[in-house]
């Protein structure tokens, strides 16, 4: 029997699959090898169609979105509970009540959630490369309340749909979610201190938090590595349109990308949820993330 | 009494249901299916093999739970007891009733159940198999339209000489597919009315059961080409295996060992290849090209 399922929660380009390769890597058997990023293994994303029917015995795609959803919460108790399960779940989807009253993700399902938050204004870039869209469009996503992934209606998607909700809405579902233990954390903080920001993740997550083993860790899944190896094999987790999925991975990219209306316009969709996380500076101008002891 | 009678997958079923999708049965031989109403625990079984909130399974029973349709309770093979939830509608309980319910009962009585849909070719058939939106209802549908008949759709039963018999004389195409067709939808029946996937029937149903000649698994990934691999020998059992119909309910069903026979047997007398196409757009067109080619080269259809 397993204790619950710890969700990898985040809005999408803020870093999940960078933490899934390290967890691979920090669990590795023999850690002599990097982990082949075709194979992480650290357990389905909860909007998994395939890992959503194992349960159901029966199509969910007969069903409506909103009809799924409902579903869900028993779903996930299920597999919770099951001693085989991978245990680190990633999970775009907000954290979000259903009509029912329910939370989409059930406490008495989750052992914990480590949610990465990553600066709107390099998520804003990212997203757009990975939406294959301009960067005015996936600001404008960013900014809809109403936002989701998978919600086609006319056809069979290999996921559920997800509700992201607005950036700052997605990010304030989880940081508020009372129910659940959580851990945030901000993807600046992951690569400029890696060392410290990954061994608090590791304690959270159960995993082995001495130096040795994060570091090492960490040194098997670096930015280039992961990198190289999508060159060299491709990555299963590309969009089809998309160049590579590992692109520049960088902190405060927005200061040389991003045009000053692109910035105001992002600084003034989500100035509350930035100023709360450190993205903005006490006079309301955007920084790439202030140290964490200056945060209010 | 049971008011209908019908004919499907081999089997007479009689059914307090109606089930108009199905064929009438032409003679009076006894039913080998009942499908009845009564209630249906709400708790599951007492010591299931398997068991979920929605589905439990034990030797020769299989309790399946769909919140707000029906509960439904398949045994021995030879009856499915229905229990609907109050105002669910009759449409809903069809589907489950011709998808897990029916598959079930197949696999009760030890037929092959694959993951796919049966398209014929001359005095035989070709499956093509694939995890729900691989594509086989489309690749099947698109076959059709150049004149190819259909045995099957998502549920295909295959019995013990290696032959498929007829299921429902109907494919369920997402409005998405039926654009890409060029099928109007707006005479169609949804299969559900939540749904934007529809029923499209097919005129000229096959009575007959024809051998299958070769089995195409579908997949697809994120590269712009196709991948056609052929499998042979001992490697033929694995695809068999999890391109089985609800093989999650038939481990909990007690029938494991059966099945490793079945998929054996029908690995030794079948070509199978695995197909990859590009995620992004579907590349109809080409998918058939590079199977039509391939059927030549296996010679199940003349050059």
């Amino acid at each position: 029997m397993s204790e619950g399922i710890f969700w990898l929660a985040s809005y999408p380009k803020s870093g999940n699959t960078w933490t899934r390769a390290f967890i691979a890597n920090i669990r590795r058997e023999e850690p002599e090898e990097e982990v082949d990023i075709n194979a992480l293994h650290t357990g389905a994303i909860a909007s998994c169609r395939g890992w959503i029917d194992e349960v159901l015995g029966f199509d969910s795609a007969d069903l409506s979105h909103d009809e799924v959803d409902l579903l869900r919460p028993a779903i996930y108790r299920w597999h919770a509970q099951q001693a085989d399960d991978g245990g680190y779940h990633k999970v775009h989807d907000a954290y979000t009540l259903l009509p029912n009253g329910e939370a989409l993700i059930p406490a008495d399902a989750t052992a914990g959630a480590l949610y990465i938050m990553r600066n709107p204004l390099d998520v804003a870039i990212s997203f757009a490369h990975h939406s294959n869209c301009s960067i005015d469009q996936s600001i404008e996503n960013m900014g809809r309340p109403d936002f989701f992934f998978c919600g086609n209606t006319r056809r069979m998607t290999n996921q559920l749909r997800q509700k992201l909700l607005s950036w700052s809405a997605h990010v304030e579902s989880w940081a508020n979610a009372e129910k659940i233990e959580k851990l945030i954390v901000r993807y600046e903080d992951m690569r400029n201190d890696s060392l410290t920001t990954f061994t608090r993740i590791c304690r959270f997550l159960n995993l082995p938090a001495d130096e040795h083993s994060v570091q090492t860790a960490l040194d098997k899944c670096a930015f280039d590595k992961l990198k190289q190896q999508e060159q060299e094999k491709g990555f299963s987790e590309k969009a089809p349109h998309h160049e590579s999925f590992f692109r520049k991975g960088k902190v405060g990219d927005w200061q040389d990308t991003l045009t000053p209306e692109q910035i105001e316009r992002v600084v003034a969709d989500h100035h509350k949820v930035m100023q709360r996380f450190g993205y903005l500076d006490a006079t309301g101008q955007p920084v790439t993330a202030l140290p964490l002891d200056q945060l209010v | 009494m049971t008011p209908f009678h019908y004919h499907a997958f081999g089997l007479n079923i009689d059914s307090h249901f109606e089930l108009p999708a199905l064929p009438q049965a032409t003679d009076d031989a006894s039913a080998d299916v009942r499908i009845h109403t009564g209630s249906v625990s709400t708790e599951g079984l007492d010591n299931p093999n398997k068991a979920t909130p929605f589905y439990q399974s034990s030797e020769n029973t299989l309790w399946l739970n769909v919140p707000d349709i029906a509960r439904f309770l398949v045994t021995d093979g030879n009856s499915i007891l229905v229990d609907p939830y109050p105002g669910s509608d009759e449409q809903s309980i069809r589907l489950y009733l011709l998808g897990s319910c029916i598959g079930t009962i197949l696999h009760q009585r030890k037929t092959l159940v694959m993951h796919g849909n049966a398209v014929r070719f001359g005095e035989k058939c070709v499956i093509f198999a694939g995890h729900s939106g691989a594509g086989k209802s489309t690749l099947a549908a698109a076959f059709h339209k150049r004149g190819h008949e259909i045995l099957a759709d998502d549920v295909c039963a295959i019995d013990a000489q290696g032959r498929v018999a007829p299921g429902l004389p109907q494919l369920k195409l997402w409005q998405d597919a039926a654009n890409k067709l060029e099928i109007d939808t707006a005479e169609l029946d949804r299969i559900r009315l939540q749904v934007e996937k529809y029923t499209f029937p097919l005129k000229q149903p096959v009575t007959e059961q024809l051998p299958v000649a070769a089995i195409y698994i579908l997949s697809s990934h994120n590269l712009d080409e196709f991948e056609i691999q052929q499998i042979k020998g001992m490697k033929k059992f694995n695809p068999l295996k999890n391109n089985t119909y609800r093989m999650g309910i038939l481990e909990g069903l007690g029938l494991k060992a059966e099945h490793l026979g079945l998929c054996s047997r029908l690995a030794s007398r079948v070509d199978l290849a695995r197909i990859t196409r590009p995620n992004h757009g579907f590349k109809l067109e080409q998918l058939i090209e590079m199977i039509s080619i391939d059927l030549q080269k296996k010679g199940i259809v003349a050059a």
